[in-house]
């Protein structure tokens, strides 16, 4: 296809799903026209409810009963230890149900509990969550970590907070330590953690099934914007990261540059920085050659979910390790 | 907001506020190794309880363009006048204590929306409580759903009619889904 056509093509489709042009113009690039229909429908379609049982509350046996006893039928996903799908429709809310305020579940993403899952963070460590809220992956880092060790959740926003702080308090999270700051200036808390989510602040556009106004809500210049604050962060974030230390970088964004351009720019800058496999079966490998750009070959270790082969939002996450010395 | 160890005078006080309401040696129990400590926030001091290997890095000057938000286990807020407890302790609380009031399917559902308990929903209370004694308001399926303040003595109880306040809702589990809107 010739890029003029290209820009016909991307401009019809564009009109058709009710997307800015630019956005129709890269898919077509990154995935070819067939991929791109199927994403564009994909996005169309509602995602499965999905909830974490939170074991700091409650077994899992007990929740899956008493779910039961609900008209709620709770299947496991395969490469989780405590996620779960389930069908409300034909009930309240998940966040209306008794067990929801008691803390037993959080209702959360596939791919925002993966991240967590990724990290697999361990009882006693040290372990930052930065830009925390509202406190998914912060409640599940202190459920592997059994209450042990420390949680340093830092969050920049004061009404996310608020919720970063409820999430918490309801889940029964009592090993967290929850500063409002700077997520680009952690270095000043002289803390070396052993592992670090950075599940980085983006322009959501993996959210398009979850938020069709993202079709049309960000500019190419909106990414951009992003990718320079998510490069700061995890640059941030990398020299803060004890030596042997673990780092997951996850977006809910589904362009390269918020996700493996970041990532590549941080293995040219720290050359201790080696990204490592993904144990877990989900998703499919990060790019190497997003719009012909030659990357460090070792992204492809990375894991992408797309919302035309996952069923889920479009997600990046990368697992990377900081070699000692 | 600033950090703050507790001195023992405010600490013994906390005590004496959980202990007359819930019963002796209490607030030993959920203190258990932990050390209190409290954030500040203008006229509200928010109590936590924390490991005491965390001391090195709370009481730490916490570096510009930082502030604590939460530490630890949140045990109840100081106000002006009074203690109150916090909605995260109220299951380790369930565990110390017989200070419960016992209420049914529907009785706990329009409690967790924030309502008050009528004697229809009563399905068990300590016949010793008193008229303002502050209780633990407990499912069928022994979950803590919150606090209620009694507004009659126990043994009055059974001489009201089915529609009568039994028990003010003073924090409840649904303030968590309530508070985020």
């Amino acid at each position: 296809m010739s890029r003029k056509e290209l820009r016909e093509k991307a401009k019809i489709l564009a009109k058709e799903h009710g997307y800015l042009p630019y956005m129709i113009e890269r898919y077509l690039v990154l995935w070819g026209e067939k991929e791109t229909l199927q994403f564009l429908e994909a996005c169309e379609k509602p995602l499965r409810t999905s909830i974490r049982v939170n074991t700091l509350r409650a077994d899992q046996e007990v929740v899956i009963k008493r779910m039961k006893g609900k008209k709620i039928i709770l299947e496991r996903i395969p490469w989780l230890d405590s996620g779960f799908y389930g069908d409300f429709t034909e009930t309240s809310t998940p966040g209306a149900f008794l067990e929801h305020m008691l803390g037993f579940y959080y209702v959360q993403g596939v791919p925002s509990m993966t991240t967590v899952q990724v990290l697999d963070p361990q009882p006693n460590e040290t372990v930052f969550d930065l830009a925390a809220a509202p406190g998914g992956k912060t409640t599940h880092i202190a459920q592997q970590m059994h209450n042990t060790g420390r949680v340093l959740a830092i969050e920049q926003d004061r009404q996310r907070l608020n919720s970063l702080e409820s999430n918490i308090l309801r889940c029964g999270v009592t090993n967290a330590i929850v500063y409002r700051g700077d997520a680009k200036k952690i270095q000043a808390l002289n803390i070396q953690p052993d592992k670090i989510l950075l599940d980085a602040p983006c322009s959501g556009e993996g959210l398009i099934p979850l938020d069709p106004t993202r079709k049309t809500s960000k500019t190419m210049a909106d990414v951009h914007y992003c990718a320079t604050r998510e490069n700061e962060m995890l640059d941030a974030a990398i020299s803060t990261l004890a030596p042997e230390g673990t780092i997951v970088y996850s977006t809910c964004s589904i362009a390269p540059e918020e996700n493996e351009y970041i990532v590549d720019s941080i293995l040219k800058k720290y050359p201790e920085i080696k990204i490592v496999p993904i144990p877990l079966d989900f998703g499919s490998a990060g790019y190497t050659e997003p719009f012909g750009v030659h990357l460090d070959e070792s992204l492809r270790l990375a894991r992408r979910f797309l919302p035309h082969q996952d069923g889920t939002e479009g997600f990046f996450i990368c697992k990377m390790i900081k070699e000692a010395a | 907001m600033k950090l703050q160890l507790l001195d023992t005078i405010e600490w013994a006080n906390i005590s004496q506020s959980i202990e007359t309401e819930f019963g002796e040696g209490i607030s030993k129990k959920l203190l258990g190794d932990l050390t209190p400590i409290a954030i500040t926030e203008r006229d509200i001091r928010t109590i936590y309880l924390i490991p005491l290997s965390w001391m090195s890095v709370v009481l730490e000057e916490v570096p510009a363009g930082f502030d604590f938000h939460l530490v630890g286990k949140q045990l109840g807020v100081m106000t002006k006048d009074r203690f109150r407890l916090s909605l995260q302790i109220l299951p380790d609380m369930l565990k110390l204590t017989t200070k419960v009031l016992i209420v049914s399917r529907r009785g706990a559902e329009a409690f967790t929306y924030g309502r008050s308990i009528l004697k229809e929903s009563i399905v068990w209370y300590d016949p010793e409580l008193k008229r303002g004694q502050r209780v633990l308001v407990v499912n069928e399926d022994n979950d803590c759903l919150g606090i209620a303040a009694l507004s009659t003595d126990a043994e009055r109880i059974n001489r009201l009619s089915q529609d009568s306040l039994v028990g003010k809702n003073l924090v409840d589990i649904g303030w968590f889904i309530r508070r985020l809107g």
